[in-house]
This record gives C-alpha cells, sequence and structure tokens, in this order.
C-alpha cells in the first residue's frame, strides 16, 4: 500500500509545485495530439524551449488525435482552457473555421518551406508530409511506379490500410484515390479491395503488421523510412513514388478565441514558426518542418522521396464532400 | 426472512445515473441535421453492420463457451495435473492484454510469417474468431469451473453406484449444475465480443467487419453527431437486453442443496489421457501469442524501457486505478447480489436475475460514450483535468460489474440456500454473519472477481486518453504512445511487463483476499 501513497503524495506534490509557479508566472495552455506530448514526441523540447524565452510556463494537453481535440474544444465551447489549438489537419481546418471557436493570428509567413503559398487567416502551419506507401527494398524488388499501376496490376503488392473514420492517413489515402480517379474511383477501390490485407484503426495496427511481414506494402507517410535510417540505422525501407503525385497532410494551429491570452499565444505561434520549434520536428514527430530551409534538416532525410506534385483538395471541398465520399467509400468496400 | 435487501435497488439507481444521465446529456450537444439518425437507419450499411455485429458475436461466444466447457470439464476431473493453479493463473491474462498487443501475438503465429501460418484467410472472420476466443475461452473457464467444485461429492458416488456411464454424468450431474451458471456467463462472453472494437477492425479485414461499436465510436469522434451516436448506444443496450431475455429463458436455478466441499473425482484410465489432450491443447493455444509476445520483447531496449523512471510512475497509477475500480466494483457487486440472492431464497427468481442481468448489461454502453456525457454534465462546474482519475476508476468499476455478478453470484446464492435458515434460527447480527458465515464461504469469489476487475482495469486503454490529462500516463496509454512513435520494440517490452505486473496483481489480490482454501480453483 506504501507505494499508493507515495504516488498519491508525489502527484499532490507536483500539483502543488505548479499550482506555486502558476502564481508568479501566467499559463498558456495548448490543446494537442497525445503522440505530441509524448516522451518520444515534440512536446518535452518545445515546452522547454518555449518556456527559456516566454516567462510563462507551457502546459501541453494531449488528446487521442486531431479529431478529438476539435470535438474537445467543441464541447468546451466559451469555457475552455485551451489558448491554443495545435494538431488538427487541413481536413478540418474548414469545420474548425465554421465553429467560430477561433480567433485570426495577425501574423505572416515568412519562411514557407511549404510547396504551395499558405493563405490562411485562422490557422498557421507548423509540419507537413505526403502519404505514402512504405516497403521493404529486400522484399519487394519492383514497387508500383503509380497509384494507377497499384490499383490496376492484378497480381500487385498487397497492403495495408487504414480506416479513413478513425485515421487520418486512411482519409489521406481515401482523398488520394478520390484526388486522381474522381468519379471512378468506387472501380479503382473495388479493384484494389482484392490485395488489401486488412484496414486498420490506426496507423500503429497497420504499420506494426507490416513490420511483422504481413503485406508488401503499408499506407504511411515519405518520411517514414527516415526513422529508420536515423534511429535504427536501418536503410531497407523506403517509400514508393507515384508519378500521379502525393497526396499531402499539413499540420496547423490556431488561437482560440475565448483565449484570455491572446497575446501569449500569438507568441507561441510566431515561436512554432521559428527556428528552434522547426528543428525539433524531423526527428520528433518524422514530419517536414513547415518553415525551414531543406539545407538544415538532418541527413537521413536527405535521400528521401520528394513528390514533385502535391495533391490537396480545398478544405471547404473536404467539409462539403467527406461524409458523402466515406460513405460511398464504406458501401464499395462493404460488398 | 420477511424483507429482501433493498441494497441492490440502491446500486441498479446508482448505475442508472451514472449511464443514463451522461448519456441524455449529450443529447443536448451538437446540431444534428437528421434527429433520430433516420437516414442511417435506412442504410443498407448499418443493417449490414447490425448483422454482422450480432453473428461474430453469437459465433465467438459460441465457440468460446464450447471449448471452455470442454477444457473446465477436463480441468475439473484432472485434479493433479502438473502446475494446474499456475495454468489457471495464466488463463486470467488473455481479458488484460490490450487488445492491440493481443492481435500482434496472434498474428506473430498465424501471420504470414508465424508458426502457424493461416496467410490471407487469417483476415476475416477467422481471424475475428481467432481472436475473441483467444481472449475469451480462458475466461470462461476461470468462470466454469466452480461449478464443477459445486456438485456434492455424494452425487458423483451415486452415480458410479449407478453405473452412469461418461455421457449419462455430463447428462444427469454436470449439465444440470451448468444451467444455472451457463446463461449468465454466456452472456457476459457475448457482451465482450459484441464490445470488441480493434480486434474486429484490424483482424476483420476491411469494413464489411464493422460492429455496432465501431459505428458509434465513428459517428461520435468522426462525425462528432452525438445524437446518432446515442441512438446507436441505446441500439446496443436494447440488443443486449433482448439476448438477456432471451437467455434467461435457459436460466435455472438450481433446486438442490449445494456442497461447497472439493473432492478429487475419479476417472478412468482413458478418461485421464482425454484430460490431460484436452488441457495441454488449451494451454498450447493460449500460451502461444503470449509466448510470442515474450519473445518480442527480447529485444535491445529491455534496459531503455525499464530503466525509464516514467514506467514505474505508470505502473503505480495504472495499479491505484486498478485497485481502486476493484474494490468500488466488488463493493457494488455484493450489495447488488445481497438484494437479487434475497429474492432468489423467497423463491422469485425472475426477479432475482432481471437485477443481475440489469446490473450487468450497461457493460454494452461505451465507455468513450459515458465519459464524454460525464465530461459534457462535469466540464462547466468542475476542473476535468483533476477529476480524470475518479471517472475513470468509476467507468472501470461499472465495466467491472457483469465479472463480479458472475464470479460473485453462485457462490453467493449458494450459501445463503445452505445457512440462512440456521443464521435466522441464531439470530445472528449482520455483522456476525458476515464475520462467520459469509465472509470464509465467499472470499474465495471475491478474491477472484476483485483480481479479474483489478488486471481487466489496468489493461484497459479506456477514457483516460478521452481527458488528456498531463502528467497522468497509465501502462496502456504509454504503450500506445510507444507504438505511435514507431518504437514497437519499446512497445513490446512495455507490453510484458505489463502482462507481468498484471499476473502479480492478480495472484496477489486472489492469495490475499481468497486466503488458503482447500479448493483450488
Amino acid at each position: 500500500m506504501s507505494t499508493i501513497y507515495k504516488i498519491s503524495a508525489a502527484i499532490l506534490l507536483s500539483a502543488v509545485v505548479s499550482s506555486s509557479c502558476m502564481a508568479a508566472k501566467p499559463t498558456l495552455t495548448v490543446y494537442t495530439y497525445d503522440s505530441f506530448t509524448s516522451d518520444w514526441g515534440p512536446g518535452p523540447k518545445v515546452k522547454m524551449a518555449f518556456e527559456e524565452t516566454c516567462e510563462c510556463n507551457l502546459s501541453l494537453v494531449g488528446l487521442e488525435d486531431g479529431v478529438s481535440l476539435l470535438n474537445r474544444l467543441k464541447l468546451e465551447g466559451k469555457n475552455t482552457k485551451a489558448d491554443v489549438l495545435l494538431g488538427i489537419d487541413t481536413n478540418l481546418t474548414a469545420d474548425a473555421r465554421a465553429s467560430g471557436l477561433f480567433s485570426e493570428h495577425q501574423l505572416t509567413v515568412t519562411n514557407s518551406s511549404l510547396p504551395n503559398a499558405w493563405n490562411d487567416d485562422t490557422f498557421l502551419p507548423y509540419d507537413y508530409g505526403y502519404f505514402a506507401f512504405v516497403y521493404n527494398m529486400e522484399l519487394l524488388k519492383n514497387p508500383p511506379t503509380s497509384l494507377k499501376e497499384l490499383v490496376e496490376d492484378a497480381n500487385g503488392p498487397t497492403i495495408l490500410i487504414q480506416d479513413p473514420r478513425t485515421s487520418t492517413p486512411g482519409l489521406g489515402f481515401m482523398l488520394w484515390v478520390k484526388k486522381v480517379y474522381g468519379d471512378k474511383s468506387d472501380e479503382a477501390w473495388e479493384k484494389l479491395s482484392k490485395r488489401i490485407v486488412t484496414v486498420s484503426k490506426g496507423w500503429s495496427e497497420a504499420y506494426g503488421l507490416f513490420l511483422k511481414g504481413e503485406a508488401d506494402m503499408v499506407l504511411s507517410y515519405t518520411t517514414s523510412p527516415a526513422y529508420h535510417i536515423i534511429a535504427e540505422e536501418d536503410k531497407r525501407f523506403a517509400a514508393a513514388e507515384f508519378s500521379e503525385g502525393h497526396y499531402q497532410q499539413i499540420e496547423v494551429a490556431g488561437l482560440v478565441a475565448a483565449s484570455q491570452q491572446q497575446g501569449l499565444g500569438k507568441k507561441f505561434l510566431a515561436f512554432m514558426q521559428g527556428e528552434k520549434f522547426q528543428n525539433i520536428i524531423p526527428t520528433t514527430n518524422w514530419m517536414y518542418p513547415a518553415a525551414l530551409d531543406r539545407a538544415s534538416l538532418p541527413e537521413g532525410f536527405k535521400g528521401l522521396v520528394e513528390p514533385s506534385i502535391a495533391l490537396l483538395f480545398s478544405d471547404s471541398d473536404i467539409a462539403n464532400n467527406r461524409k458523402k465520399w466515406v460513405g460511398e467509400w464504406l458501401e464499395v468496400m462493404s460488398k | 426472512m420477511s424483507h429482501p435487501s433493498r441494497s441492490g435497488y440502491w446500486v441498479l439507481i446508482v448505475l442508472a445515473l451514472a449511464v443514463l444521465v451522461p448519456l441524455f446529456s449529450l443529447l443536448t450537444q451538437g446540431n444534428s441535421s437528421d434527429v433520430v439518425g433516420l437516414n442511417f437507419w435506412q442504410s443498407h450499411y448499418l443493417r449490414q453492420v447490425l448483422f454482422f455485429s450480432l453473428w461474430q458475436a453469437f459465433l465467438s461466444a459460441g465457440l468460446s463457451i464450447a471449448l471452455a466447457l470442454l477444457v473446465a470439464r477436463a480441468f475439473a476431473h484432472h485434479g493433479a495435473f502438473p502446475f494446474r493453479s499456475l495454468l489457471l493463473r495464466l488463463f486470467g491474462l488473455p481479458l488484460v492484454v490490450p487488445s492491440i498487443v493481443a492481435v500482434m501475438g496472434v498474428v506473430s503465429i498465424y501471420g504470414s510469417n508465424g508458426w502457424i501460418p493461416l496467410g490471407r484467410s487469417l483476415y476475416g472472420l477467422n481471424g475475428i474468431l481467432l481472436a475473441h476466443v483467444f481472449f475469451n475461452m480462458p475466461l470462461a473457464v476461470r468462470l466454469l469451473l466452480p461449478v464443477w467444485q459445486s456438485i456434492p461429492p455424494h452425487h458423483w458416488q451415486m452415480s458410479e453406484q449407478l453405473g452412469l456411464n461418461r455421457w449419462q454424468q455430463w447428462r444427469h450431474l454436470e449439465w444440470q449444475a451448468l444451467r444455472e451458471s451457463l446463461p449468465g456467463i454466456s452472456l457476459l462472453i457475448f457482451m465482450l465480443c459484441l464490445t470488441s472494437f480493434a480486434v474486429v477492425l484490424t483482424l476483420g479485414g476491411g469494413p464489411k467487419s464493422t460492429t455496432l461499436e465501431v459505428a458509434i465510436y465513428q459517428s461520435l469522434r468522426f462525425d462528432f453527431d452525438p445524437h446518432q451516436a446515442v441512438s446507436l448506444a441505446l441500439l446496443q443496450l436494447g440488443l443486449c437486453l433482448l439476448v438477456a431475455w432471451g437467455s434467461s429463458l435457459f436460466h435455472k436455478l438450481p433446486d438442490v442443496e449445494i456442497s461447497l466441499s472439493n473432492t478429487p473425482l475419479n476417472t478412468g484410465i482413458v478418461g485421464r489421457y482425454m484430460n490431460t489432450f484436452v488441457i495441454t491443447a488449451a494451454v498450447i493455444f493460449v500460451g502461444m501469442p503470449l509466448i510470442a509476445m515474450v519473445i518480442d520483447a527480447f529485444n535491445n531496449s529491455i534496459l531503455t524501457v525499464l530503466s525509464n523512471p516514467g514506467l514505474w510512475l505508470s505502473a503505480g497509477l495504472t495499479l491505484l486505478i486498478g485497485i481502486s475500480a476493484s474494490t468500488l466494483s466488488v463493493l457494488a457487486g455484493w450489495l447488488l447480489l445481497s438484494t437479487s440472492t434475497d429474492y432468489a431464497m423467497l423463491g422469485k427468481k425472475r426477479k432475482a436475475s432481471v437485477i443481475e442481468m440489469l446490473g450487468s448489461v450497461v457493460y454494452v454502453v461505451p465507455p468513450l460514450v459515458i465519459g464524454t456525457g460525464l465530461f459534457v454534465l462535469l466540464a462547466p462546474h468542475i476542473n476535468v483535468f483533476e477529476w480524470a482519475i475518479p471517472v475513470v476508476i468509476l467507468i472501470n468499476a461499472i465495466m467491472g460489474l457483469p465479472f463480479v455478478v458472475r464470479t460473485l453470484g453462485p457462490a453467493m446464492r449458494q450459501s445463503k440456500m445452505r445457512y440462512q435458515h440456521l443464521c435466522e434460527n441464531l439470530a445472528l447480527t449482520k455483522w456476525q454473519r458476515f464475520k462467520t458465515v459469509d465472509w470464509p464461504l465467499l472470499r474465495k469469489s471475491v478474491g477472484l472477481s476483485s483480481a479479474l476487475v483489478a488486471a481487466m482495469a489496468m489493461g484497459d486503454l479506456g477514457v483516460i486518453a478521452l481527458f488528456g490529462t498531463p502528467e497522468i500516463i497509465t501502462l496502456p496509454l504509454m504503450l500506445y504512445h510507444q507504438l505511435s512513435a514507431y518504437l514497437i520494440p519499446n512497445a513490446a517490452v512495455t507490453a510484458v511487463f505489463l502482462l507481468g505486473f498484471c499476473l502479480s496483481v492478480f495472484w496477489l489480490l486472489e492469495k490475499l483476499i481468497g486466503g488458503k482454501t482447500n479448493a483450488e480453483y
């Protein structure tokens, strides 16, 4: 039993300590997803770096993922404790803007490394990536070179994907197919479905199954091989480059309108676009920083596939069609 | 006994408040264009989801129970099997494995590069059934085994004198004894399979294998349509009540007085070989994925993971949640069962089983729905970060209740049947009675139910992620963090650590609460 007391004492103590600090400095509360706040994500380093300069406490609250962030903010409405929301992507920004819960950032983007210009008065990007199929080069010698080849070749590789209803990459791939096939997406899915080993709830399940050798390729990011190169010194993995281009994911942050700390919030957003924050991103979030020169990227990022065409639907297109498209996907995949 | 205890009603009222109020508070949220989800009801997709949820749950539960009957019978007839009690304790483990870990374990065995490769045919109904039997058969064995202990020794002696063969023994002795517990245990396993989520989605091969639970998650999370989520959750609850009602038709409370003693049974030499074979096969089936997990954990990140102080802090927090949820759950279960067994004693068996059933079926209201509802309810008034742990404990205690009802219920009923009149004649006070009669007889069942609920709560990712409280990281949550940071070897170590930790707590609780008795089950 004594362990329990010790732990409760530790929790109490940390609460006391943090509240005594709170009295002296303001606290900026940022809602984000929990792989950002975890020990292995950017969170701990970002907190340390920001607190060095801001004369404040940065409290990072980690929720399950981008979708639950926005839901949480909607549930809390004006009573929210969040000052900044970090971690939704452009699939959700239209919906988020329409909620009226965000205020404009009034900052200019100066050092964007995004492939396309950024024009959004409410949200600012902090990183981005491209969805891609990752494979083991020793096991798959001739990966498909286009989405069309992946879809049409009946003897093509087997794949693992995620469910667009529960997973961001899953939704990204559905949009990718839509972008390339348009009205003919149903037929594409029908052809592809024969080689889909399974459709998992989240990225972790699919990636885990792939590493166990359950399929030739897994839906992930072009930057995934960088993890294996940098952290594991394992050069067997690569992302297949598709000639139609790759669907893009841009992750953003925004100021919460109800926040009492608009000034500090803006300071955080500016910090987020600065070099310190941007340098943390590549090897913790395994994505491309949104405002950092290519030359500053770590070595392991330099040999990666760089899509020449970035595919992206406008956020309003997604807000208007997502439910319908997912419904269509369900119908064809449930046959 | 003129007045049956009323405590059970209080438990039911609290339960209803804790589940239904959050459910309806969700209805104040969101602006659903489609108030009762009419469009959704008409869709081909929903009909398919409904059918598939029920179909896979029936098959999974049926298969788990059928196999568990064979295995439990073999265990019962083979009291001297080597490491019997250790093996049985191991059977408590699949229940606590977070589903993603179990899926990986199952794939290590039956996947393309596994020990028994099934290839692509693993994905679909096969994989779902395999994983569900892996999860639930061992649990069912643990729950069924006490039934054999309850058959009075003189019945076995009589059956031998009458020269009954194995089939006749089964029909006249064992089956009669099982009729009390079987419907309830089947219902519990059915509910577990019905609400299965990650297993079904990952091993199911695609959205063909979507369960209602996934649809509820989708409408609450992805579409943020609380109205639809609540309608679907109520539909799931309704379906379960229907199934519960159906199963109660087969329910028969025993009329005979039942013994609590344990005598080893005599089985012939052929029977012995059969039992050894069945037990060995079951242990291999349950053990393989667990062994695969342990093998996966032998990698060079062991030290990194174990030397992380965060791991130990998480372990402490996980233990705190597990023990608190289990205490609360056993307490509520005891009060509920006091009332239901009183009714059973008065001959109102129908009423008794309705009370127990109502206490159990709330299990199928998804924790995500209850959690979100509680959040809506509480957030305006309190600091939710400070209340995350109590809420997680409360929800885990509710989810543990059906396990308590199943493990403690039969024992409590038996003890009342034997000693009710005696206690009344001796005019024992409630406390005297608890101390001298109830506790010695029931502590073993209390031990098992506390251990089950604690282990289950400890392995549950649950709603902790919903609150996002900084500094509160349970072991399963840490495991998920590692997985989403590509740290798959570290996650494998954490998973085995969690397993070992749960096994120790399970063992400790059963020993401390259960105490020493001659009956090992």
